[in-house]
């Protein structure tokens, strides 16, 4: 489906005593061979099988040989020996940036031992220094140890298989901490996104016992109908109440002589009582009582007839 | 070699979480309101049930009946009267009307003689 085309790359070496500077244009990829001086190697036989199983160990191995840094390690087998290696991220990418390569330019990077066994005598790699294989390692040694050295070949050098990925903040966060960081916010994200599933859950069985609830007691759609529906009832059961209390204090009156309740009419929001056979003295004692009670009322009195209005 | 910033990997959790728990706060404060509705709804929903069950039931005409009294019945209610009716009768009557949870919108009692009277009560439903 797809077309994967083979492109070939540039291989430089990477020497952070060479003065050498690249300019790389916007894109290019380029494959880096690390030199010794980025690096440190051993070739060491293990008690494990294989390489994955040997990187557990890589931290180990070098405890006291190196000098105090924040070391990346690699491993690779050849035959039934390991090369083990460590390194420091921030020391090659700034050797990098010193020659004028960005990390967004490199392709591979690669370790001078894996890729330079098959140099044949000395290959000067800089003003000052040499490289050549000695017991199968890549060493590097001052020029004027060598009286013979050959110019560095790069189009002669075939890439294998054993390169490493630059860690770039390795030297500020330890992975293993960015992990657990990482790990850490992943899990809060997911419990905090958890609870929001459960609420949106809660919300919606209120809502839907809302619904049940409108559908029970038969309710209008909305609740501003409702309300008004409510203040209707409220407004009658209150005038009912009031009709009922303020007939008792009319039936619970002491009439005296010839004071007779003579008519008791309602209509709209007004109780109205007539008492035929009162006096200034029936007049005081029921406005005195209806006081006593809080009703709003008012009186009149005329022909011996008394006028009693109460507002329900 | 173009590996992703882990500082950008970071920052992209951070916003996440932050995003998440913005989301969740929103769900909360939803939820929060939807629970004080119901409340509402349900306070609002006894009440009016109550009332509407006391005030729009339809009033039993049997319960109101008197030897005196003539009933007549309109779309929305009932109206009681008598030209004439003994104050005991009347007594009896209004016993059962006002200690009943009727909707009396308009009554008038008046003083015939010593011992009868006349009535006119509506009562709506």
């Amino acid at each position: 489906m797809f077309t994967k085309f083979n492109v070939k790359l540039t291989t430089l070496f990477l020497d952070p005593n060479s003065a050498h500077h690249y300019s790389m244009a916007d894109g290019e990829r380029v494959n880096i061979i690390l030199s010794p001086s980025l690096y440190w190697v051993k070739k060491i036989s293990l008690p494990v099988k294989y390489a994955r199983d040997a990187k557990k160990l890589l931290a180990s191995l070098f405890e006291d040989t190196l000098p105090e840094g924040n070391y990346s390690y690699s491993v690779y087998k050849k035959e039934e020996e390991f090369f083990i290696f460590a390194y420091e991220d921030k020391v090659i990418l700034d050797a990098m940036s010193k020659a004028g390569v960005s990390l967004s330019n490199v392709a591979s990077v690669h370790f001078a031992q894996s890729e330079m066994q098959g140099i044949e005598g000395a290959v000067k790699i800089n003003e000052a220094q040499s490289i050549y294989v000695k017991d199968d390692i890549v060493v590097l040694v001052p020029c004027c140890w060598i009286e013979e050295s050959g110019d560095l070949d790069m189009s002669e050098i075939t890439l294998s298989k054993h390169k490493v990925v630059l860690q770039q903040y390795a030297h500020i966060v330890e992975n293993s901490s960015l992990y657990k960081i990482g790990a850490v916010l992943v899990v809060l994200s997911l419990l905090v996104f958890g609870e929001y599933l459960i609420t949106l859950q809660k919300t919606s069985e209120v809502t839907q016992l809302k619904d049940e609830l409108f559908a029970k007691h038969k309710l209008k759609p909305t609740m501003l109908q409702n309300k008004s529906m409510l203040k209707k009832y409220k407004t009658i059961h209150e005038k009912q109440t009031k009709l009922r209390e303020y007939t008792s204090y009319l039936l619970s009156l002491r009439l005296q002589g010839n004071e007779k309740l003579a008519k008791l009419s309602l209509k709209d929001k007004t109780l109205d009582a007539e008492f035929s056979g009162a006096s200034e003295v029936t007049l005081s004692r029921i406005q005195n009582i209806m006081k006593s009670k809080k009703v709003k009322f008012t009186t009149e009195l005329r022909n011996k007839t008394l006028h009693l209005e109460m507002l329900l | 070699m173009n590996r992703i910033n882990p500082l950008y990997l970071g920052l992209f959790l951070i916003v996440l979480l932050l995003f998440v728990s913005f989301k969740l706060s929103s769900a909360k404060s939803e939820l929060s309101d939807a629970k004080e509705a119901y409340k509402e709804s349900s306070k609002l929903s006894n009440e009016l049930s109550s009332l509407k069950k006391v005030y729009s039931k339809k009033v039993n005409l049997e319960s109101l009946r008197s030897a005196s009294v003539v009933q007549k019945r309109t779309k929305t209610g009932v109206i009681l009267s008598s030209a004439v009716m003994s104050s005991k009768e009347l007594n009896a009557l209004m016993s059962r009307v006002l200690n009943g949870a009727y909707n009396i919108t308009g009554l008038k009692i008046k003083k015939q003689s010593a011992t009868k009277v006349s009535l006119h009560l509506e009562i709506k439903w």
